[in-house]
């Protein structure tokens, strides 16, 4: 699979990673990865934060669209 | 997780709310009917305005405070708000040993908060009528009696919560709504009977309010409210255990892929 944004620009890359929501393949320059805490449990106990987190593989776009209101 | 300290400070707000808003609702039912004539021994007061449909109101005002609380802080200190259920989550190997008699201490002065901070914000009237929601067992009930009644409200209250809760085969999302109503339920009942505390702090926090502010001393009763939440609470988590528990394959019975 080929980077949708390289290609969009014009260039041939092959794609490391897939966006989780759009599924749009990313080379190492596109992709963008964000920690996701985990949490574990909840009532009536609390919660707990695992020690490792979640990687969540997104293009810009979807970056983009996530983190607006 | 979040800090002790932090969850200490959850459970206190939380045992604060419970207290104020569910036995400020006694106490202010109280202070409405007060002048009427009470028909026999057993009515107090409660039960003028509308019989069993006051400790409706009554339980209503806890239900729908300890609903909201769970879905507030459930996530935060695990909402006890209630030392027979931390315990009662200790027994059953739920809870951590060492985190107990904070949990309970938090509960202890948040109860006790919420019945002086109710009796500033109402007068004088919220003590000696009112009684600031502190519970006893009606004319005609035993002191046994009212531990055996105490013992199965929070029998009840502590199994909903390890259904609804702690059991993660429930239905997510629900164990406040159910919780809430079951505690509506237990007091609607019980209240005429033992005062329905189901909750040793609820019942400590108005106990000190009026010991300290004039009103009546009820300490004898204390114990009433100690041993039959904590053992019904116990007793609950253990059956719920036994109850829910899978039985185990025969050992020729495991299969192994590998």
């Amino acid at each position: 699979m080929k980077c949708y944004m390289c290609a969009l620009e014009g260039k041939d890359t092959e794609a490391v990673s897939i966006c989780i929501a759009c599924g749009m393949g990313l080379c190492m320059d596109h992709v963008i990865r964000e920690e996701v805490e985990i949490w574990e449990g909840g009532y009536p106990l609390p919660s707990k934060k695992h020690e490792k987190t979640l990687p969540k593989m997104l293009c810009e776009w979807c970056y983009a669209a996530y983190k607006s209101d | 997780m979040i800090s002790l300290r932090k969850r200490f400070l959850a459970e206190l707000i939380g045992t604060f709310f419970l207290v104020f808003i569910g036995a400020g609702a006694a106490a202010i039912t109280l202070m409405i009917t007060k002048g009427t004539t009470p028909p026999n021994v057993f009515n107090i007061g409660i039960g003028v305005l509308g019989g069993l449909g006051d400790w409706l109101a009554i339980g209503m005002a806890f239900g729908l405070t300890v609903m909201v609380l769970i879905y507030a802080i459930g996530h935060i200190s695990g909402c006890h708000i209630n030392p027979a259920v931390t315990i009662a989550l200790w027994a059953a190997k739920k809870f951590p040993g060492k985190e107990v008699v904070p949990y309970v201490v938090a509960q202890l002065i948040g109860a006790s908060l919420g019945s002086f901070c109710f009796a500033i914000v109402v007068g004088i009237n919220a003590v000696t009528v009112g009684g600031l929601g502190a519970t006893a067992p009606f004319p005609g009930i035993s002191y046994l009696q009212a531990i055996l009644v105490e013992l199965i409200g929070t029998f009840m209250l502590m199994f909903v919560i390890m259904g609804s809760g702690i059991d993660r085969r429930a239905f997510p999302g629900f164990a406040g709504l159910s919780i809430g109503f079951t505690v509506a339920a237990v007091i609607t009942t019980v209240g005429n009977i033992s005062g329905a505390s189901i909750n040793p702090a609820r019942t400590f926090g108005p106990y000190l309010g009026d010991l300290i502010l004039g009103g009546t001393n009820l300490w004898n009763y204390f114990p009433i409210y100690v041993i039959g939440p904590i053992v019904g609470a116990v007793l609950a988590a253990f059956i719920y255990e036994y109850i829910s528990s899978e039985e185990k394959l025969p050992a020729g019975k495991v299969i192994r892929e590998k």
